[in-house]
């Protein structure tokens, strides 16, 4: 017999009890991983997918706005600015209305100089640049519709009056994240365009600068150059794009987090009332082991430890899950074959998330088994054997 | 030596005190086999509490082996109780989510005793209530006779000077009661044990050394030596 041997004996006494208990924390310490997941995740995407030296500039209105194409050539004369390219969102869709994924008309004689670090399958930027209607797909995309290179693909304009069709002469390999995206040539939608109106404005306009302290600079100047003029812009770097584009989810994120720390809140009460609903059916017993001389700490701590011990098995099982899980479904989405798990699929649960759900379990093991070990250690031995008999 | 020097102990019941002991003077040589009788609300349950140190009188002194027990405070109380007293209960009160050995090893947790030492003093004190085969049985799978049994194997595995019970046969049939009680004897001759019992039970006066008598708080038949 030792203290561990009774702890866990204890523990046992209701099994289906002790297992829902376990089990509510579990699922509770899960939600807490996967929505401490959320944020660090967005954190971690804008850390390795921005550019510090890359610059977005868009309408200052919205980016749903056009820009006039002619300021594409202003800018090129900045100083520092060593590449420029342009993004005009085309919104075609693949066969059906659900197959809508981001599609940009771009300059292809640039991208190497505005997106350096990208890779693309071998000969890929010499083909789009020599194919008229030739496009870069990105890895998932490929995957999720089951694409090969070679292959001619057609996209029905959904803002544009022209449904294009492109040969796949290329793969965008993500650097980090997902690439769902598709380029292709501007020039090859301006003659789509012909005689249906012309198309003059750009959606969006990259910069590279040379050196990352030359980027405040040419920020000012594209600000400057265009003060007054037919349409503002807004420049800014690339992280602070995402980051603007993101904040978007942030009201939402906060929202899940209140709502995971409610829960644990739940779990809390719950727990500590099967504490409290144990330590009261034990008061005899309790009573005994006073009148047999154990003291008071040694019977607190054997009750705190079963409530620890149960959270802490929930935390270690719920983070334990939300590990396996968050991993299983990266490593499905890096598929392309569960497109429905969207964003879900680009979330790595880091150590550090882990160990605060473990240490959330902890502390509801703590915080629900304190009063009632607190009031079982404290009991008057008199009193409750009067109870008992 | 067991001392009770002018104890009195009230309790309060609702709104009104009750007088559970009043002015109670006694003593209990070393080595006896005390019953204390009485109709219920004498008193007895209250003066067993007070002697195993689980109770403190209002006025008074209670002094066993020497040691005056009003002066430990509440933890200094409970050490004392491990080291000194044994109790057995009516309703045995065993832990029924341990085996019969590892309830009596239970005190033992309290010792610095190491594990296998406290495994073979439980399997000693276990076979000297005739319960050696049924070392690893839960409660549950125990009669009456022998969780009491177990019980008094877990009164005596710490091998106190004093052994209380409170109604040991208060809960079994006639035939377990006689054996509860020859084996509180025995170990009260061999083992030269104070043993101090409440009983409403008759047969149990035939075992004893001597009955003490309560009556409303007050002591019956004297404050002599029995």
């Amino acid at each position: 017999m030792t203290w561990p041997r009774l702890v866990v004996r204890n523990l046992f006494r209701r099994p289906w009890r002790t297992g829902f208990t376990t089990l509510s924390i579990t699922l509770s310490i899960f939600l807490v991983c996967a929505v401490l997941t959320l944020p660090s995740a967005l954190d971690a995407l804008l850390e390795h997918a921005a550019s510090n030296v890359r610059i977005n500039v868009h309408h200052k209105a919205g980016m749903t706005y056009w820009l006039p194409f002619a300021f594409v050539n202003k800018m090129r004369s900045i100083p520092g600015v060593v590449g420029i390219n342009h993004y005009s969102w085309f919104g075609g869709i693949y066969d059906e209305p659900k197959n809508l994924f981001p599609n940009f008309a771009v300059d292809p004689e640039t991208v190497a100089d505005v997106w350096p670090e990208y890779r693309f399958s071998p000969g890929a930027l010499a083909a789009f640049r020599a194919t008229r209607n030739g496009a870069l797909v990105g890895e998932q995309t490929m995957q999720k519709f089951g694409w090969r290179i070679g292959q001619e693909i057609t996209l029905r304009g959904t803002i544009f009056p022209v449904d294009l069709t492109f040969k796949i002469v290329g793969i965008i390999y993500p650097r980090f994240g997902s690439a769902q995206i598709l380029w292709f040539s501007r020039k090859y939608l301006e003659e789509a365009m012909e005689g249906r109106g012309s198309f003059g404005n750009v959606g969006m306009i990259w910069l590279r600068a040379d050196r990352p302290e030359h980027v405040d600079a040419i920020m000012q100047r594209v600000d400057d150059l265009f003060r007054n003029s037919e349409a503002e812009v807004a420049a800014e770097t690339e992280k602070s794009f995402f980051a603007s584009f993101f904040s978007s989810f942030k009201g939402f994120i906060r929202v899940i987090l209140i709502v995971g720390f409610l829960v644990v809140g739940a779990v809390v009460l719950i727990a500590a009332n099967t504490s409290a609903m144990s330590v009261r059916e034990r008061i005899p017993e309790i009573a005994v082991l006073k009148s047999l001389g154990f003291r008071r700490r040694p019977i607190l701590l054997a009750l705190m430890a079963e409530s620890t011990l149960i959270a802490l098995t929930g935390g270690l099982a719920g983070a334990g899950g939300a590990w396996v899980i968050l991993g299983a479904l990266r490593a499905a989405g890096k598929t392309g074959n569960m497109p429905f798990l969207g964003p879900l699929a680009s979330f790595t649960m880091s150590p550090a998330v882990a160990a605060e759900g473990v240490a959330v379990a902890v502390t509801v093991g703590l915080l629900a088994g304190i009063v009632p070990a607190w009031n079982g250690a404290r009991l008057n031995v008199v009193d409750a054997l009067r109870r008992l008999f | 030596m067991i001392e009770v020097r002018d104890v009195s102990r009230l309790y309060r019941r609702g709104v009104d005190l009750v007088h559970a002991l009043e002015h109670v003077t006694l003593r209990i040589p070393e080595g006896r086999f005390v019953a204390l009788m009485g109709p219920s609300g004498s008193g007895k349950s209250t003066l067993l509490n007070l002697l195993a140190g689980l109770d403190r009188p209002d006025t008074g002194e209670v002094i066993v082996a020497g040691q005056p027990l009003a002066g430990l405070d509440e933890d200094a109380l409970a050490a004392w109780r491990a080291r000194h007293v044994g109790l057995v209960f009516q309703f045995y009160n065993l832990i029924p989510v341990l085996s019969a050995i590892e309830n009596v090893e239970l005190p033992l947790l309290l010792t610095d005793l190491p594990r296998a030492e406290r495994r073979r003093r439980a399997e000693i004190a276990l076979r000297a209530v005739s319960l050696a085969s049924r070392l690893d049985h839960r409660p549950q799978q125990l009669s009456g006779g022998e969780q009491q049994r177990v019980a008094i194997a877990r009164a005596i595995v710490t091998d106190p000077d004093l052994l209380v019970a409170d109604e040991p046969t208060g809960d079994l049939d006639a035939k377990s009661a006689v054996e509860v009680l020859t084996l509180l004897r025995e170990l009260n001759r061999a083992f030269e044990k104070t043993v101090v019992m409440v009983t409403h039970d008759p047969r149990a006066e035939r075992f004893v050394d001597a009955v003490i008598r309560l009556d409303k708080g007050v002591l019956v038949n004297g404050a002599g030596a029995p």
